[in-house]
């Protein structure tokens, strides 16, 4: 073996210079955003199933809903086909489905609060609601007075949630949360919990499912829902509101409404 | 060029270091260096989560580990026997449940205990048990068939000496054997209790009580009002700190039993295992 070791010989410089230039060549490609969406020619929602009537899977297996509609209509307007991606509600409500790209927006039956305002955008509020009190048919809990040393269901990351817990101090009851609606609906069948909090809209349509369990009343929170998209994609924002307004006005919204609530909107409830 | 055989293999070391120092300089370079630090290192956020990070839901994850690892051990030893045993229906019924909860998600699992089994047989359970059960049903299949390895590892000459000093089969197996076999699976055993560290994050989906978070929950919930993914960096840590050192004592263990694997050679004998 000659004295000197010559690693920096010809053909390992010729293979190290290769390399460089394919490596800095693969590494510059950046994947260019059609024009702020995050796929060609789609519009791409972030959803959490199940949400019967909002968004849930049919029986043949394909997401139908409220939320399903009313973002159809946007893709209608901006002539691109929606896709639908089911994720965990907290990508969602912080808002990091959009940072990490993996939506254009978020159709969720999600409420508008200061809270998630700080890190997504909403639209125009597109739906009321409060939240209701679902119990086991006959267990004669009727107000949050009743539920004293009981425990009471919530679903991660809602409204109803925030709600429960503002009021558990001053009622003595625990919270306890769930991952998503179909969970914590069967806590109460199978009387883990006395009691679950949700959104009225749909713990009505399980209560029709289910017949052993009822809504015993509503918490008048004023509550609206919205769409959420990128803090900074004004130009969604605006295409949304003006599908929005123009749902309105065309009765097209109530056609919807009538759809999967059974009646129009402003109708009494049962 | 001729070069020589031993030239040859040195270049083509080089060039692995050259083709990796390659990969770090372009990482460097290319990341971008201020989205992770915002995504992963929000020091405000990590200061937040502490001491609950620790004294709630670390302290919950070796809770729920250790209620489920003991009773899967004792329900794995069960079915080690029972896999073991003359009779066939026990081996028959312990296969079939070992084949079962082995292939089958823990998550599954966990669905069904907190939920499925309350609906259908209209019990009810509180978390700990739930969890020890579940947890514990999954472990149990795992742990069946590395203790009956380590019970089949027992040089046959320990039995044979201790029937010929007028044992039972039974009393030889409770005194002798299976003392003999637990020193001999430690290692693996060790790997256990890492894995079911980690499967006690599926809990969540049984529905918890702020104060019942185990790691991942607590690091999910601190996520969903964090706009960085710092807690899911601090929660992995604080699992590495269980696992870490479950390893080292696995690894450690390994050496001291002389690295003997289970199943090892039939000794012959009256040989006292070192």
């Amino acid at each position: 073996m000659s004295g000197r070791p010559k690693y920096l010989t010809r053909p390992a410089l010729a293979a190290l210079a290769a390399l460089v230039v394919v490596g800095s060549a693969t590494a510059c490609t950046e994947s260019a955003s059609a024009g702020g969406y995050v796929k060609d020619g789609a519009l791409v929602t972030c959803t959490h199933l199940s949400y019967k009537p909002f968004q849930f899977t049919d029986d043949t297996g394909k997401v139908v809903g409220f939320d399903v509609d009313i973002v159809d209509l946007v893709a209608k307007e901006l002539g691109r086909k929606q896709e639908i991606v089911d994720t965990p509600f907290e990508g969602i409500t912080s808002g990091e489905d959009f940072n990490t790209g993996k939506c254009d927006l978020s159709a969720a039956g999600m409420t508008i609060t200061d809270e998630r305002e700080k890190v997504i955008r909403f639209s125009d509020p597109y739906f009321d609601a409060s939240q209701a009190l679902l119990v086991k048919k006959g267990s004669g809990i009727a107000d949050l007075a009743a539920l004293s040393g009981k425990e009471v269901g919530v679903q991660q990351d809602t409204t109803g949630e925030v709600y429960a817990n503002d009021n558990k101090d001053k009622y003595g009851f625990t919270v306890r949360q769930f991952e998503d609606l179909p969970l914590l609906e069967t806590a109460v069948r199978t009387g883990q919990i006395s009691a679950a909090i949700n959104d009225n809209g749909v713990l009505y349509d399980y209560v029709k499912a289910f017949p052993e369990t009822e809504v015993t009343t509503e918490f008048d929170t004023g509550e609206q829902y919205g769409i959420g998209m990128k803090k900074d994609n004004a130009e969604l924002a605006n295409a949304v509101n003006k599908v929005l307004k123009e749902a309105k006005a065309s009765k097209k919204y109530d056609e919807i409404y009538k759809k999967w609530f059974g009646k129009a909107p402003g109708e009494s409830a049962n | 060029m001729a070069m020589s055989k031993r030239r040859r293999a040195q270049m083509f070391r080089y060039l692995q270091y050259g083709i990796l120092l390659l990969a770090l300089v372009l990482l460097i370079v290319f990341a971008n260096w201020g989205q992770i630090k915002r995504s992963f290192f929000n020091l405000d956020t990590a200061a937040a989560m502490f001491p609950d990070v620790i004294v709630v839901a670390l302290l919950n994850t070796v809770i729920y580990t250790v209620l489920g690892f003991a009773f899967g051990l004792v329900l794995g030893l069960i079915l080690a026997l029972m896999k073991l045993s003359s009779v066939g229906p026990y081996r028959w019924l312990a296969t079939i449940y070992i084949e079962f909860f082995r292939g089958v998600p823990a998550l599954l699992v966990f669905i069904a205990f907190g939920f499925g089994v309350p609906l259908a047989f209209q019990v009810r359970f509180d978390i700990y048990s739930t969890v020890m059960l579940a947890l514990g049903l999954v472990g149990a299949a795992y742990m069946a068939e590395t203790i009956r390895a380590g019970i089949q590892a027992v040089p046959k000459g320990q039995v044979e000496a201790a029937r010929s000093l007028g044992m039972s089969q039974g009393r030889a197996m409770i005194t002798i054997v299976i003392p003999q076999a637990f020193r001999i699976i430690l290692p693996p055993l060790t790997n256990e209790l890492i894995l079911l560290t980690k499967d006690s994050s599926l809990i969540y989906i049984l529905g918890l009580i702020g104060t019942e978070y185990e790691l991942t929950k607590y690091g999910r919930e601190t996520l969903s009002r964090s706009p960085s993914l710092t807690p899911i960096l601090i929660v992995g840590l604080c699992y590495l700190i269980i696992t870490l050192p479950l390893g080292y004592l696995s690894r450690y263990l390994e050496r001291r039993t002389g690295g003997r694997k289970v199943p090892s050679p039939e000794a012959s004998g009256l040989e006292v295992s070192a």
